[in-house]
């Protein structure tokens, strides 16, 4: 326990106008210290893979498909119900994860599917529930358009090509790297 | 003919309500526009000349159903909603949480989570007080004061960015620990960042300790005794502003917080100067108990920072993709995320007071009940208390010193 202090004003305090010119020295001196706003639109915030943009949808470097099989988890798991997700069924041959052939075939993939950017509040939380490596954060931030409709993102606008996704990928599996030891078979 | 009103408060200006010279009675609304009310909080005062003679917070400008919300997303999904509850601690605000959903589900905590959690808490203390310290000096028209704090802050969210990815509405924290482990740029940012603050704050300290405007407008301004501040269940800076020694951290200790080594401040007299000297001290100290969490997080380096628990924690990534047992717990947890039946409240000591969260669970996916105990709504009933019978000027004061936040009294 520490009990505060309460000072009492000395003379020059109490008098007022020193300390006025006191102030206006420390004011002074700030003029030649550099500056610490940031010239926004021009000079915009770094970002890199630890940085939560706005949800992207990633598609195979090697024939542009995408890797979502709309399961439906992320919108399972959008707090703010920011997700749609129409499926449909497809025979196409699949590519996955980094260009090993894991599986043969698809058998889902999304014919719609829509983020409502407007309600987005970019948790991660679909990043996070996505067992297919189909969504991520990207860095990309700035958000604005003219009308609400456009601010509903269709698949148009939220495929990227998973290789400009591939430092956030990397950044997901090393944070969620645990339990080493153990199996989920008991 | 001059209104009857009686309940002066004894000590204040005594009005004697039979003499011409006090008419009618003018009402005035302070806020929910203004800026002094921080947030959307209105304010009904009926003045006689400047002296206030009643004054009546009107609240819920700011509802928007938190409580309510809980019962239709469930228990992981609110997460993103308890950052928005008071927007300048959003990290306390998921620890506490978490706290009270582990309590529910009786779930051991990794030390090395613990660790983060009380850094992560510690940090986001001294980034709501310097929110408290800007804002409280440029309602009474320190304007240097508000900048020098936000560009400290911004450190703050600088370094919360390197770690969650947001400035603010950071959503890090998980049930069983937190999401990602601190690597060293963020550590290193964070000893960077506590080495120079101390300074920094005897800086602040030295614009306005001695500030005669500061100390005119805020010694004997609004006045809570201990008694007072006990009986409308203050807690946080304004209670040990009025000289209880009453905090959480110390008194029921959490997050292992009985572990480290700081002092509680506390004040003498209670008055709005007392609770700023209480909250300054507040921020030395947890630079203390930060750097000393940091020295921790180098001993248990490479631990897990989330609980070995399938039934509620998500499964590594990696294994995801390989195995069918841990994509079944994938699913079962993203959609039904069921605790066990049974209550729990847990609380935190918050930058503003104690916080809590009260959690009803009959087993299933969503709460039936969860209650916040947001220590904002005590602040802000105590402005009454302490303005009415005093002039108008000192209710910014007051509104200042008491340091609430809509987002969490509303809710």
């Amino acid at each position: 326990m520490v009990i505060v202090k309460r000072k009492e004003l000395s003379l020059s305090e109490r008098l007022y106008l020193p300390e006025i010119f006191r102030g206006m020295s420390m004011t002074f001196r700030a003029m030649f210290k550099p500056a610490v706003t940031r010239q926004y639109p021009e000079e915009p915030l770094p970002t890199d893979e630890v940085t939560r943009g706005q949800p992207r949808l990633a598609t195979n470097d090697e024939d542009g498909s995408i890797r979502c099989v709309s399961c439906g988890l992320c919108e399972a798991a959008c707090p703010a119900y920011a997700i749609t997700i129409d499926g449909q069924d497809t025979d196409r041959n699949a590519i996955t994860i980094a260009g090993d052939v894991t599986e043969k075939f698809i058998e889902r993939e999304p014919k719609e599917f829509e983020i409502d950017m407007l309600r987005c509040i970019l948790c991660g939380f679909c990043e996070e529930a996505c067992p297919k490596d189909a969504i991520f954060m990207s860095d990309e931030l700035e958000l604005a358009d003219f009308t609400r409709k456009d601010l509903i993102y269709g698949l148009d606008k939220l495929k990227r090509p998973v290789s400009t996704l591939r430092p956030r990928i990397d950044y997901i599996y090393k944070v969620n790297e645990r339990w080493q030891a153990s199996s989920s078979t008991r | 003919m001059a209104t009857k009103y009686m309940d002066y408060r004894p000590g204040f200006a005594q009005v004697d309500p039979d003499d011409p010279i006090h008419g009618e009675l003018m009402e005035v609304n302070i806020g929910p526009q203004h800026p002094a009310t921080h947030g959307v909080l209105r304010l009904a005062v009926d003045l006689d000349g400047e002296t206030m003679v009643k004054v009546v917070p009107d609240l819920g400008f700011l509802h928007r159903g938190k409580e309510k919300a809980c019962e239709g997303l469930g228990w992981a999904k609110f997460f993103p909603h308890t950052d928005r509850l008071d927007y300048v601690q959003p990290l306390i605000n998921n620890v506490a949480y978490a706290m009270s959903l582990e309590k529910l589900a009786d779930m051991e905590i990794p030390q090395r989570a613990q660790e983060i959690r009380v850094l992560l808490m510690e940090i986001s203390r001294i980034a709501a007080h310097l929110i408290y310290l800007g804002t409280s000096s440029i309602d009474l028209g320190a304007i240097t004061m508000f900048f020098n704090t936000f560009k400290e802050r911004e450190n703050i969210y600088s370094i919360l960015d390197a770690y969650t990815g947001h400035r603010m509405n950071n959503t890090y924290v998980r049930i069983g620990g937190v999401y990602a482990d601190v690597d060293e740029k963020v550590e290193g940012m964070m000893r960077e960042f506590l080495d120079q603050f101390p300074a920094r704050v005897d800086e602040f300290e030295k614009m306005l300790t001695g500030n005669r405007i500061w100390y005119d407008r805020n010694r004997e301004v609004g006045v809570l005794t201990p008694d007072q501040a006990r009986a409308w269940s203050l807690t946080g800076p304004n209670l040990r502003g009025s000289g209880v020694e009453w905090d959480l951290r110390k008194n029921e200790p959490y997050c292992g917080y009985e572990t480290y080594d700081f002092d509680i401040p506390i004040g003498t007299v209670g008055d709005c100067y007392d609770r700023y000297m209480v909250r300054v001290e507040e921020m030395r100290q947890s630079c203390r108990i930060a750097r000393q969490a940091l020295d921790r997080l180098a001993h248990t380096k490479g631990q897990d920072v989330l609980a070995e628990d399938r039934r509620y924690v998500l499964p590594p990534r990696g294994k995801v993709m390989e195995s069918m047992e841990e994509l079944i717990h994938q699913f079962k947890i993203v959609t039904d995320l069921r605790l066990p039946k049974g209550e729990a409240y847990a609380c935190v000591e918050a930058a503003k007071g104690e916080l809590g969260f009260f959690a009803v669970s009959d087993g299933t996916a969503s709460p039936v009940r969860l209650h916040i105990r947001a220590p904002g709504l005590m602040n802000v009933q105590a402005i009454p208390l302490l303005a009415e019978g005093r002039l108008l000027s000192d209710v910014v004061a007051i509104i200042g010193s008491l340091d609430f936040v809509m987002g969490e009294v509303d809710r």
